[in-house]
C-alpha cells in the first residue's frame, strides 16, 4: 500500500511537472517540522507517530475524495533556522499545511506563512492570540491557548468553592519565561473580578530545583496550585510536596503532563494529581481502538505500541484529525484538489466536531481560529485519569481582550 | 602549477603588507566575488533563501567573534547576548520611525557601548574568569528579555521586524534580503582583512599572545581589549539587527540564546581562531551541515526504503554531525581554515617543491 502511494505520489509529481496539468492532484500533505532531537522530545515522538498512524488508517480507508494523504517528518532540532530550511523546503514540494509543535520555530514561521498565504497549525505552541483570525489570517492553533487553559482552571475552583472565590488563595508555580508567564496576566484579571488571592511563585529554568518554591508554597498554604511545568519538573515538584506535605489534590496543571511523569512520580504517589486538558486521556477512545485493530494488530503501526499508551499520543491523535478533517471539509466544498484558499475554507467549516469523542468539540471561524478552546480538568485516581467537569470555556470576555490587546500590536 | 609561484618573497614593505600576498589568492577572492553577486540569478532560491544568507549572516557575526577571540585572544561566551541588543535596538528604533539605515547604526552603537561597558568590569580578570563573566552577562540578557514585555514585545516575547528599508528602497524580494546580507558580510570582511595589517590588528595579536609582554612594549592592553570588544559588540549589533530584518522578520529571545553563544563560539573554534576563510568554513559547518546532514540522511532512508522511525532518523544526523566536529578537530586543532591553509601551502609551488626531497 505504502509503496503504491509513493509510485502514485511519484507519477503525479512526474506527470504534473511533464504535462503541467493540474488534473493529475498530488496527495494532500502536512509538513511535520518537528523538534525531534532536542527541547520537545517529551511529546514529539508520540504526537508525530499518531500523525503517521492517522494517515495510514485514512489511506487504508481510501484516502481523502479518493486521493491519498502524506504526512512528511522531518526534525528541524528546536533552531529557528532549520525550522526555516524546513519550511521552505516543503513549500517547495507543494506543501502548504505546516505543524512545528515549537514556540520558537511556530515564531520564526509565522511571518513567512502569513506573507505567503501558507497555513501554520500550532495547536498548543506559538503565540496564544493567534486565535485573532481577522489578524493572523493563515495561523490556526486549534485548541487552548494557555490564557484561556488558565481561565477554565480558576472556572474548575470556583466550582469546587460553590461559585464563590472571595477566602480562596491560589497559587501559580510557573517556569520563568515566557511560556510559564504568559497566564500571569489572566490570572491577575480574573483574581480582581472574581476576588481570589493569587500567589505567584516562579521556577527557575530547567526546574530541577524548586525546594525553596514548595517551601514558601507550604507557609502561604493556598488552597489550590496552578502548575505550568512540564516534564521532569513535575516529578520534582511532587517529591518537594510530599516533603513540605503538601496533598497532591491541589496540583492543577497545564496540559503537558503525561503517563511518563506519573510513571515517575508513582501511580500511588500521583493519586489525586489534576491536570487541564483538551483531549480524553486513556484508551477508552473510538479512534484508538480503531487504530489499535486496523494497523497495531496486523503490525503495521508506525512505531512501538509503548508510545501509544500516552496521552500525548492522544494529543497528537486530535491535532492530526482536525487536519485531516478540514482537508475532507475542503474537498467537499471546494473540490480536489485541495489548495491553501480552500483549506482554509474547509478548517473555518468546522463546527461542534469531537473526532467521535477523542477530543473537546471545537468549532472554527474566521473571526475564532482557537475553535473554542474547551478544557476539562481531569484527576488521576491511581490507575486512569477522571474527568472532573465537562468541556468548558469559561471567561471568554476576559481571555478575548487579552487576545485582542496582543495581537492588535502584531499590525503596527 | 596551480600559484604560478616560486615561492613568497618581499622585496619591500609596501609588497609585504599587501592584503593578498599571492596573486592566485586575489583572482580566487574576485571570482567567489562574482559567483556571490550572480548568487540570485543562479543558484536556486531555495538554497538562497535559506542557506546562502543565513551563512553570509552568520559569518559576519563569526568574524566579529573571531575579532576578539581570534585576535585579541579574550574568550566571550555572552555573544548572542550583544547580538540581541542590537537587534531589539534597531527594531525599536525602526518601529518609532528611524530609517533602517540609522537604526542599524543604532543598534551596532548600542551593542558597542552595552558590550565594552560589560567588557569594562569584565576584564578586571582573565582567562576562564573572563568567560565566565561574559556568560554572565548572557544570562542577564536573556532574564531582561523574558521579564521585560517592553523590549522583547508583549507577553509571547517576539517583536515584529518593520520592512526593511535602505537609501528609499523597500527590500521585499528573496534576491534583495540576499543583497543585504551580502553587502553586510563583504563589509565586515573587508574590514578584517585590512584590520590584520594596521597597526590595531598587530597591537591585538600582541595582547593575545601576551597581554603583559604587550604592556612592556608599550601597547595598553586594557585599552586595546576594550577595544577589541567595542569593535566586535557593533558588528555582532548591525548582525543581529540584520539576521532579523532579513531572515527572522521578528526578533524572539530564543534567538539569542546561552545555545546561540556557544554555537557561534564553536563556528570561530572549529573554523580557526583568527582566520577569516575559516570563520567562511566554521560557519557552514555548524550552521548548513545539520539540515543538510538531515536532508541526506532522509533521502538516503527513503531511497533505500528503509523502515527507520522518526526519532533515530533525527538522531543519526546528530550523531554524524558531533562525529565530524571531532574529526575535524582531531585531524586539525586550528580549525577548518588551517586545513585549507595547509593544503593551499602544500600546492603552492606544487610540483617543484617535491625534488627537494
Amino acid at each position: 500500500m505504502k509503496r503504491l502511494t509513493k509510485a502514485l505520489a511519484v507519477f503525479s509529481m512526474v506527470g504534473g511537472a511533464l504535462f503541467g496539468t493540474q488534473a493529475l492532484a498530488e496527495p494532500f500533505k502536512i509538513g511535520i517540522c518537528y523538534d525531534l532531537s532536542k527541547a520537545y522530545t517529551f511529546a514529539t515522538p508520540q504526537v508525530s507517530q499518531a500523525a503517521m498512524d492517522l494517515a495510514k488508517l485514512i489511506n487504508m480507508k481510501g484516502g481523502i475524495g479518493g486521493e491519498p494523504v502524506e504526512v512528511i517528518v522531518r526534525d528541524h532540532g528546536n533552531e529557528p533556522q532549520r525550522g526555516i530550511e524546513c519550511y521552505s523546503k516543503l513549500s517547495r514540494e507543494g506543501v502548504f499545511v505546516f505543524d512545528t509543535l515549537s514556540t520558537p520555530v511556530s515564531l520564526a514561521i509565522l511571518p513567512r506563512a502569513m506573507e505567503d498565504g501558507r497555513i501554520l497549525m500550532q495547536s498548543l505552541v506559538g503565540r496564544g492570540d493567534a486565535v485573532d483570525g481577522t489578524v493572523f489570517e493563515w495561523v490556526y492553533p486549534i485548541g487552548p491557548t494557555y490564557w484561556g487553559q488558565a481561565a477554565n482552571d480558576v472556572a474548575y475552583i470556583k466550582q469546587l468553592h460553590d461559585g464563590d472565590l472571595s477566602d480562596v488563595k491560589v497559587g501559580f508555580v510557573y517556569f520563568d519565561y515566557p511560556f510559564g508567564q504568559e497566564p500571569i496576566e489572566i490570572l491577575k484579571t480574573l483574581s480582581e473580578k472574581e476576588g481570589f488571592k493569587l500567589e505567584l511563585y516562579p521556577v527557575p529554568l530547567p526546574g530541577s530545583d524548586q525546594a525553596g518554591v514548595w517551601s514558601k508554597v507550604r507557609r502561604d498554604n493556598p488552597d489550590h496550585v496552578i502548575v505550568w511545568m512540564l516534564g521532569g519538573a513535575h516529578v520534582v515538584a511532587s517529591k518537594e510536596m510530599q516533603r513540605n506535605r503538601i496533598p497532591m489534590d491541589k496540583y492543577i496543571s497545564v496540559n503537558w503532563l503525561n503517563e511518563v511523569d506519573i510513571a515517575n512520580i508513582g501511580d500511588e504517589a500521583a493519586k489525586g494529581i489534576k491536570r487541564g486538558t483538551n483531549v480524553v486521556g486513556g484508551q477508552d477512545v473510538a479512534l484508538y481502538q480503531e487504530i489499535m485493530t486496523e494497523l497495531y494488530d496486523k503490525g503495521e503501526g508506525s512505531g512501538p505500541i509503548e508510545k501509544t499508551q500516552d496521552v500525548f499520543y492522544n494529543t497528537g491523535l486530535a491535532m492530526y484529525s482536525i487536519m485531516f478533517e478540514a482537508a475532507r471539509k475542503a474537498a467537499e466544498l471546494e473540490g480536489l484538489p485541495i489548495t491553501a484558499k480552500s483549506y482554509k475554507a474547509g478548517l473555518e467549516s468546522l463546527e461542534g466536531f469531537d473526532a467521535n469523542g477523542l477530543m473537546a468539540p471545537i468549532t472554527v471561524t474566521a473571526e475564532d481560529h482557537g475553535g473554542g478552546g474547551k478544557t476539562r480538568i481531569e484527576m488521576w485516581d491511581g490507575e486512569t485519569w477522571v474527568p472532573q467537569t465537562d468541556w468548558i470555556s469559561e471567561y471568554t470576555d476576559v481571555v478575548w481582550d487579552v487576545v485582542k490587546e496582543s495581537s492588535s500590536q502584531y499590525e503596527q | 602549477m596551480f600559484y604560478r609561484l616560486s615561492g613568497v618573497h618581499h622585496a619591500d614593505y609596501v609588497s609585504d603588507s599587501r592584503i593578498f600576498k599571492v596573486p592566485a589568492d586575489r583572482n580566487l577572492t574576485a571570482f567567489i566575488f562574482l559567483i556571490g553577486l550572480a548568487a540570485p540569478f543562479i543558484i536556486p532560491s531555495l538554497y538562497l533563501n535559506s542557506y546562502l544568507l543565513p551563512w553570509l549572516i552568520w559569518t559576519a557575526a563569526a568574524l566579529g567573534l573571531n575579532l576578539v577571540t581570534g585576535w585579541a585572544g579574550q574568550l566571550h561566551l555572552g555573544y548572542a547576548a550583544v547580538m540581541a541588543v542590537g537587534a531589539y535596538s534597531a527594531i525599536h528604533a525602526a518601529r518609532f520611525g528611524v530609517p533602517w539605515e540609522f537604526a542599524l547604526i543604532i543598534g551596532g552603537l548600542t551593542s558597542s557601548v552595552i558590550g565594552s561597558l560589560f567588557a569594562f568590569a569584565a576584564l578586571r580578570v582573565k582567562g576562564l574568569y573572563l568567560a565566565l563573566t561574559t556568560l554572565a552577562m548572557q544570562f542577564v540578557m536573556d532574564w531582561v528579555l523574558t521579564h521585560s514585555p517592553a523590549i522583547s514585545g508583549g507577553s509571547h516575547a517576539s517583536l515584529q521586524s518593520p520592512t526593511l528599508a535602505l537609501l528609499g528602497q523597500e527590500i521585499t524580494t528573496d534576491t534583495g534580503f540576499y543583497y543585504v546580507a551580502f553587502g553586510w558580510c563583504v563589509l565586515v570582511t573587508i574590514f578584517m582583512l585590512n584590520l590584520k595589517r594596521t597597526g590595531l590588528g598587530r597591537a591585538l595579536v600582541a595582547v593575545r599572545e601576551k597581554d603583559f609582554a604587550a604592556a612592556i612594549l608599550g601597547v595598553n592592553s586594557f585599552y586595546y581589549k576594550i577595544l577589541a570588544f567595542a569593535t566586535s559588540s557593533f558588528i555582532a549589533g548591525v548582525s543581529g539587527a540584520l539576521l532579523v530584518a532579513t531572515f527572522f522578520f521578528l526578533a524572539a529571545p530564543e534567538q539569542f540564546s546561552v545555545a546561540v553563544s556557544i554555537q557561534v563560539l564553536a563556528m570561530v573554534i572549529v573554523g580557526g581562531l583568527g582566520s577569516i576563510i575559516g570563520s567562511y568554513f566554521g560557519v557552514a559547518l555548524i550552521l548548513l551541515v545539520p539540515g543538510i546532514v538531515n536532508g541526506l540522511v532522509v533521502t538516503l532512508s527513503d531511497g533505500l526504503g528503509m523502515q527507520i522511525d522518526v526519532e533515530t532518523l533525527a538522531h543519526i544526523p546528530n550523531a554524524v554531525y558531533g562525529a565530524l566536529i571531532v574529526i575535524i578537530l582531531l585531524i586539525e586543532p586550528l580549525g577548518l581554515g588551517k586545513l585549507y591553509g595547509n593544503i593551499r601551502d602544500y600546492l603552492m609551488v606544487w610540483p617543484f617543491d617535491q625534488f627537494k626531497k
